[in-house]
């Protein structure tokens, strides 16, 4: 199974994690009766009920081992399931380091570029063509 | 990478610490990432995983049997890890502010009690609906051709709202916000607008209802943005904020997400991508097989029911052509009645085949104004799909 270092490793990513669960903006909370995170009512909320809740299973892929898998755990499942990887078709290396970049050059990721260049090799390793092909760049929103 | 190694990796370890934290119950959700991983969410069936986490999940074909798509299974899309899981009643506002003279905050009772409902069937669909169908592959929501469905909508008619917070001279764009929020400062929030005619031609609409019942959580409970013929993008979900601006919109997910080339259907070429781009908008023509799949067993001599449906962005479903020969030759289906402008429109074709041996089954909608399906389409977002779709099947 994994070894003992990636073990440690996958507990900070978790931590990381855990913070990226706490934030769904509380101002916004406040203003709109959102009680994010009450467990008593969420799962027989009744439908004549004024507060609707639901409970969002989680319940996501643990990745294997690689170089560059730190920083992905740590950097991108903050904001998204892994998912969001496993789901793709196998890219080309320009697809995914154009992925990457977006990542941290729209949405703001908090990594450096050796860090985009790291997690782009895992993300190729796990996911990706071997070779150099040139597949698409991303765009946004899709 | 051994395949094997990593799903056992992927369904051995931990989570376990942050599934109690997030407060999110470890469910029946299955731990590996596979072609078509089904997933029950809340208030919804089995529905097909693309993510988790937001959520994004696609309705088996089956259910397009029907001509309006069950709540439960209706497609879910989220941009942003903060959706909405609970809504107080009590404290929930519509708010309505921006270049306005009297700024609103409605309550769901409001909604109900002071504006007179209409109610509009109406197809939804992803922008990215079957993306996965582009070559070359484009990055993005892996989606077949179930990122989409047709609903009875009921609510208030955006135009009735706007009229009621008497909007001032000048107004260029209405901006819609929901309760969804950023999981970083520094991702934008997803806000879309349409221009102020748009928002008041009196089919634009605020649906507390969907199918004669409240919107499931993950579709947008308590208010959802409905604008017919559009492309999902635009209809906001958890919708809370309107703001009436004296100026074009601009923001993160209008300029630089959600665009097209200027091309008919979106249409660009891989080593030429297109200079100019628009704001994705209106549906374009297009038909879904709903039977018979494609690893289905038909039987020479036995009378088979071809099924599908068609829409587009309002004008009307005129014709659709099914071919069982690979589009060598085409035949007309049958049309069920129309249920209205903005819904599908279901087609029927009986074929018997004679001959065992593999077929390539087509099916070719057009629209009121001429329109018709791509023979060949590519963009680099993967937005807008209408080629004619083969269905390849085997006669034992």
């Amino acid at each position: 199974m994994i070894p003992k270092t990636k073990s440690l490793v996958l507990s900070m990513g978790l931590a990381a994690l855990l913070a990226g669960c706490a934030h769904p903006s509380s101002s916004k909370e406040q203003d709109h009766g959102i009680a994010n995170g009450k467990m008593e009512s969420m799962l027989h909320s009744r439908s004549d009920s004024p507060v609707h809740t639901i409970v969002m299973p989680h319940d996501e892929p643990v990745f294997p081992p690689g170089s560059g898998r730190d920083e992905f755990v740590t950097a991108c499942v903050v904001c998204h399931s892994p998912r969001y990887i496993t789901m793709q078709p196998r890219f080309s290396r320009t697809t995914w380091l154009s992925e990457v970049k977006k990542m941290k050059d729209v949405y703001g990721a908090h990594i450096s570029d050796e860090q985009v260049l790291k997690i782009t090799d895992y993300l190729v390793s796990i996911n990706g063509q071997t070779g150099t092909g040139q597949g698409p760049k991303g765009t946004y929103g899709e | 990478m051994n395949r094997r190694k990593f799903l056992q990796l992927m369904g051995a370890t931990s989570v376990v610490a942050l599934t109690a934290s997030c407060n999110r119950n470890s469910s029946v959700m299955g731990a590996l990432p596979g072609p078509t991983e089904l997933a029950r969410f809340p208030e919804k069936t089995e529905m097909i995983l693309l993510t988790d986490r937001p959520p994004q999940l696609e309705t088996p074909i089956h259910y397009f049997r029907q001509d309006l798509t069950p709540n439960e299974a209706f497609f879910v899309r989220w941009h942003l890890e903060g959706l909405p899981t609970s809504v107080d009643l009590r404290s929930f506002r519509l708010n309505v502010s921006g270049h306005v003279r009297q700024t609103l905050q409605l309550s769901m009772d409001e909604l109900r009690s002071r504006f007179d409902p209409i109610s509009i069937v109406a197809v939804n669909q992803c922008s990215g609906n079957s993306r996965s169908f582009f070559g070359p592959r484009v990055p993005g929501g892996q989606w077949k051709h179930g990122a989409v469905g047709n609903a009875k909508w009921t609510g208030v008619p955006m135009k009735s709202i706007l009229d009621r917070a008497q909007v001032k001279e000048g107004a260029v764009d209405v901006s819609f916000n929901g309760l969804d929020a950023p999981p970083l400062p520094s991702v934008a929030d997803f806000v879309k607008a349409l221009s102020i005619d748009h928002a008041r031609d009196g089919e634009v609409m605020i649906a507390y209802a969907m199918n004669d019942q409240p919107l499931p959580m993950v579709n947008g409970f308590p208010l959802r943005l409905v604008v017919p013929g559009w492309y999902g993008t635009y209809w906001v979900k958890a919708l809370s904020d309107i703001t009436v601006l004296p100026q074009a919109f601009s923001n993160f997910w209008t300029d630089k997400a959600y665009r097209i080339p200027t091309a008919p259907n979106g249409t660009e070429s891989p080593k030429d991508l297109a200079k100019d781009t628009v704001p994705i908008n209106r549906f374009n023509v297009r038909s879904i097989f709903v039977r018979p799949d494609s690893d289905e067993m038909l039987y020479s001599g036995a009378p088979t029911e071809i099924e599908g449906v068609a829409f587009d962005s309002g004008y009307g479903i005129r014709r659709v052509e099914v071919s069982t020969d690979g589009g060598t030759t085409w035949v007309d289906a049958r049309l069920d009645p129309e249920i209205g402008k903005y819904s599908w429109r279901r087609w029927r074709a009986l074929w018997t085949p004679r001959k065992l041996g593999h077929y390539r089954l087509m099916a070719r909608a057009t629209n009121a104004v001429g329109d018709t399906q791509s023979k060949e389409q590519w963009n680099r977002s993967g937005f807008m799909w209408n080629v004619i779709q083969q269905v390849d099947v085997k006669v034992g």
